[in-house]
């Protein structure tokens, strides 16, 4: 027999309960997802996903586990829970064997949720992507777009029981003009109000028409303009780098700068739990605490890394409301808006490369921030103030510490960025950051 | 092996093809996960998951659709199959190029890896007590100095899984695997040095011994602190280059088999994973040296990437995609086979029940040659060793390709002088294999995830190959 959505959750709180947990933790996720994937103008598979996960934390005496199970029936859900309790394992250091939150808690849902995401029309709008992209003067164009209605519970040992829906709607679109000639648009929205597949499309098309007959530039250091999709990439790398977890491990490039000036003074960065339009909003976090926005780094000082109740014991710091069981993490990060212009930007700029896209971060470490990155789709040379010339064929290189201090210009228009390089939704400005290694391949 | 519910999966075949589908798959797919996480020294919440759920793919009139849920229920299942063949049917206008499959063999088979000590049967204490033996080698390695921090993840999945379609292919299959991934830091001063590690087989537990963690372990770590105090600073020119198979296998990777994707020449995955330097008239193109030879073989035994049969239930063999210089067999599905008039070479693999089977890698390497270690040395007059690496990355054609060195040697007239800091290379796909001079006659593997997809699919995958000379490269430094 299925459970229901109710009957689950109550059902492995009983068994948590009678089997004597101290603590737990129970979330039921219900993600109904569509895609529509193109290439060469053409739909390539529309994709129907209906998803449901219940996932479950249990702590007992010393000793605790995190599971997780697709399957809904009564039986396996039983067997799910016994087995949890039979493997549980002896963990932390005697001094910071974390306890789940206790409230009582206030809790704000921010309602951000559009009924229209069931009935989307997503063959239809891929093609309208499609269309305006061809328009603006692409000969092939490639994409995905779609939607998730995600609706999620959560009960703890602690009292909280809640529940929310979310919509989310992306749009990842690709044009090509020449085979070295792309450009690249994104729509990002939690509504469809807010979608906008003819823009994003077009803005793809306008950028692959722009960039034709792409010159190599040499290697060299360039002041270079991060467009917001680009921006975006780099700073969640800053956000996943305030991950508490990260710190202790090893992995953060923040580490020991608590309170130190790590980024230009105009450069502020926040996370959200809620924020209106942020696709990765929730009101809660995995251990029932309410999620918040906390201010990481504020006029380029760094005020806190983000936390579960593990890692706040450890370090001695207060909740902030991002769970993450075992790993805290960012929710939607917004870089405070500049007073620039794009334009404004590149007429300061005497030598420079304007990138409108990028994939493949890597590090040499993630302690240091050494790493490099590659743009593609359009980019320029910048000369005297000017666009120049289209490039191709470059590579970023060099530190993010270093260059988040050397910021010199932030933009006043931001962009959502949520695609398949940027994980963590990202209010983004442009960014312009001088001295910036830029290399190509030999041979 | 756990009973998976097959009338599930012939259900939905027949539910689809009763709405008038041309071609109908099911796929049955189970993974059982554990995690245990070890951060410098301390247990994290272990993990435990089970993920069972059938994917539903179908063809009608041109169009593909894809479907999965894990309500395993009769109608449910009859009812999202009828709908995938209506939604089908519903975009077909959008589908301009018709998707069809090629012609295979059909099979009735069940396959298994090998695994002496079942997977089945070890508990999350047994893979912690493993972490906590890692971690104390880590501990034990070096001299007067010790790691800043150590991060140690160790994941074990037993895949299951049935396909069936409506042409009367019908396979059972399990694959149970471990993986250990881990960070490696030093740091002294400001000056730091950090090294992953990833070692991955198909296996039972008896894989773990197989592997030789700890001395690996012991091993590495001790190198991170020796490159912390010892190495020199890297001077910058052109020389020749000795990749370690580590880097052989990541050139491979990267560099032959990504752009060997069919789908990806056929710009299916233009705006995610990208596109390739190949085009589909290039099979019989030279791109490399006649010491370029490089295959994806998913049979071998063991391997992270093994498997029998691929998830459109075709037989997997081993696939030469450069051999003696030249562009020999690209990576195909049922789909792009279909597309070039040639066969499916078995690589569609998907890694969910709720994720479309697409072309991936299996194992991929640099075929061996006939040095041995010394003997490659000796080919050096001015180099530089590259035994493993840290930061890589690559352009989405291919064509831009950059390794920067973890454990690097200066080399001096055939011989190893010292460690070198952060040496890059940074080279074209057609510069780099035609440069290949001198293969090693060992070849060694390790383990990766590989991304594709979107939705994202993460696949296990081996790359390796032997030490290789490259001959005249402009070498960089960090």
């Amino acid at each position: 027999m299925n459970l229901s959505s109710e009957d689950i959750i109550g059902w492995v709180a009983a068994k948590c309960e009678a089997l004597g947990a101290d603590d737990y933790s129970i979330q039921l996720f219900y993600n109904d997802e569509g895609q529509a994937r193109f290439s060469n103008g053409s739909l390539t598979i529309t994709n129907r996903l209906l998803n449901k996960e219940v996932d479950v934390y249990i702590a007992k005496g010393r000793k605790r586990i995190l599971g997780s199970l697709s399957s809904m029936k009564k039986e396996s859900v039983t067997a799910f829970v016994e087995h949890l309790f039979s493997s549980l394992t002896a963990g932390g250091a005697e001094s910071d064997f974390p306890r789940l939150p206790a409230g009582p808690f206030s809790y704000s849902y921010n309602g951000d949720f559009d009924p229209q995401v069931d009935h989307f029309d997503l063959a239809g709008n891929a093609a309208i992507a499609i269309e305006a992209a061809e328009e603006a003067g692409a000969k092939r164009v490639a994409g995905s777009l779609s939607t998730n209605h995600v609706r999620l519970w959560i009960r703890t040992s602690t009292g909280v029981d809640r529940s929310e829906e979310r919509s989310r709607f992306l749009l990842n679109v690709r044009s090509f003009t020449d085979r070295d000639a792309s450009g690249h648009g994104l729509s990002v929205s939690t509504t469809v109000k807010g979608f906008d597949p003819e823009g994003a499309g077009r803005v793809s098309g306008e950028g692959s028409k722009s960039c034709r007959h792409p010159r190599e530039v040499e290697v060299g250091d360039y002041t270079v303009i991060f467009n917001p999709t680009v921006a975006a990439d780099i700073v969640q790398r800053v956000g996943q780098s305030a991950s508490a977890f990260g710190v202790d491990a090893g992995l953060s490039f923040l580490a020991n700068q608590l309170g130190k000036t790590v980024a230009a003074e105009d450069f502020t960065l926040i996370d959200h739990g809620q924020i209106v339009n942020g696709v990765g909003s929730r009101s809660f976090d995995d251990e029932g605490v309410p999620t918040r926005s906390n201010v990481l780094i504020d006029r380029g000082v760094l005020k806190t890394y983000v936390h579960n109740s593990t890692t706040a014991v450890k370090q001695k710091a207060e909740l902030t409301g991002n769970a993450g069981l075992i790993e805290p993490h960012v929710w939607n990060l917004e870089v405070a808006p500049g007073d620039y212009t794009l334009e404004e930007m590149i007429r300061e700029t005497k030598k420079g490369i304007y990138v409108t896209n990028n994939w493949y971060t890597r590090f040499q470490s993630y302690a240091t921030g050494e790493y490099s990155t590659l743009p593609r789709d359009a980019a320029w040379l910048i000369e005297g103030g000017e666009l120049k010339h289209p490039v191709a064929g470059i590579r970023i290189s060099g530190e993010i510490p270093r260059q988040l201090k050397s910021i010199d210009a932030l933009g006043k228009e931001r962009n959502w960025v949520k695609w398949w390089e940027v994980e963590v939704p990202t209010l983004a400005p442009a960014l312009r950051i001088p001295n910036v290694r830029v290399t190509k391949a030999s041979g | 092996m756990t009973v998976l519910d097959r009338d599930l999966a012939e259900r939905a075949v027949q539910a689809a093809m009763k709405e008038e589908a041309d071609y109908v798959e099911a796929r049955l797919h189970r993974n059982v996960e554990q995690l245990a996480t070890l951060k410098n020294g301390e247990v994290e919440a272990p993990g435990y998951g089970d993920t069972l759920g059938l994917g539903i793919r179908v063809i009608c009139r041109g169009a593909l659709a894809f479907g999965s849920t894990n309500t395993l229920d009769k109608a449910v299942v009859s009812d999202l199959a009828s709908r995938l063949a209506r939604q089908a049917k519903a975009s077909a206008a959008h589908f301009k190029d018709k998707v069809k499959m090629s012609r295979e063999d059909v099979h009735l088979a069940k396959w298994r890896a090998e695994e002496k000590e079942s997977l089945d049967d070890v508990r999350l204490e047994d893979l912690i007590s493993y972490l906590k033996e890692l971690d104390a080698a880590a501990m034990g390695a070096g001299v007067g100095t010790k790691l800043a921090s150590r991060l140690f993840y160790i994941f074990s999945d037993v895949e299951e899984k049935y396909f069936t379609s409506s042409e009367g292919t019908k396979i059972e299959s399990r694959v149970p695997r471990l993986m250990v991934y881990g960070v490696l830091t030093a740091a002294e001063g400001g000056n730091v040095v950090q090294r992953t590690i990833q070692y991955g087989e198909s296996g039972g537990w008896e894989s773990l011994k197989r592997m030789d963690l700890q001395s690996k372990v012991v091993k590495e770590s001790g190198m991170v602190l020796k490159i912390l105090k010892d190495a020199a600073k890297f001077v910058p020119g052109e020389m020749d280059l000795l990749v370690g198979p580590e880097v052989a296998g990541i050139m491979a990777h990267e560099s032959v088999g990504h752009p060997g994707e069919a789908d990806r020449i056929l710009g299916r995955e233009a705006a995610q994973a990208g596109e390739s330097y190949l085009t589909a008239d290039d099979v019989g193109l030279r791109v490399g040296s006649n010491e370029a030879n490089v295959s994806d073989d998913p049979t071998i035994p063991h391997s992270y990437g093994y498997y029998i049969y691929d998830d459109e239930g075709v037989r997997a063999r081993k696939r030469r995609l450069i051999a003696g210089g030249a562009i020999t067999e690209l990576l195909q599905n049922r789909e792009t086979a279909q597309s070039y008039g040639v066969d499916s070479n078995a690589a569609a693999r998907a890694v969910r029940f709720d994720r479309e089977p697409i072309i991936r890698m299996a194992n991929t390497f640099v075929e061996p040659g006939d040095y041995t270690f010394e003997e490659l040395l000796k080919e050096i007059r001015r180099g530089v060793y590259i035994r493993n690496f840290m930061e890589w990355n690559i352009d989405d054609k291919r064509l831009n390709g950059r390794y920067v060195g973890h454990e690097s040697y200066a080399i001096e007239n055939g011989e190893l002088k010292g460690l070198v800091r952060n040496p890059v290379v940074e080279i074209s796909t057609p510069k780099l294999w035609s440069s290949v001079q001198a293969r090693g006659r060992e070849t060694e593997f390790g383990a990766a995830t590989c991304g594709k997809g979107d939705p994202m699919q993460g696949a296990p995958v081996w790359h390796g190959g032997p030490h290789m000379i490259v001959k005249d490269v402009k070498m960089g430094a960090r």
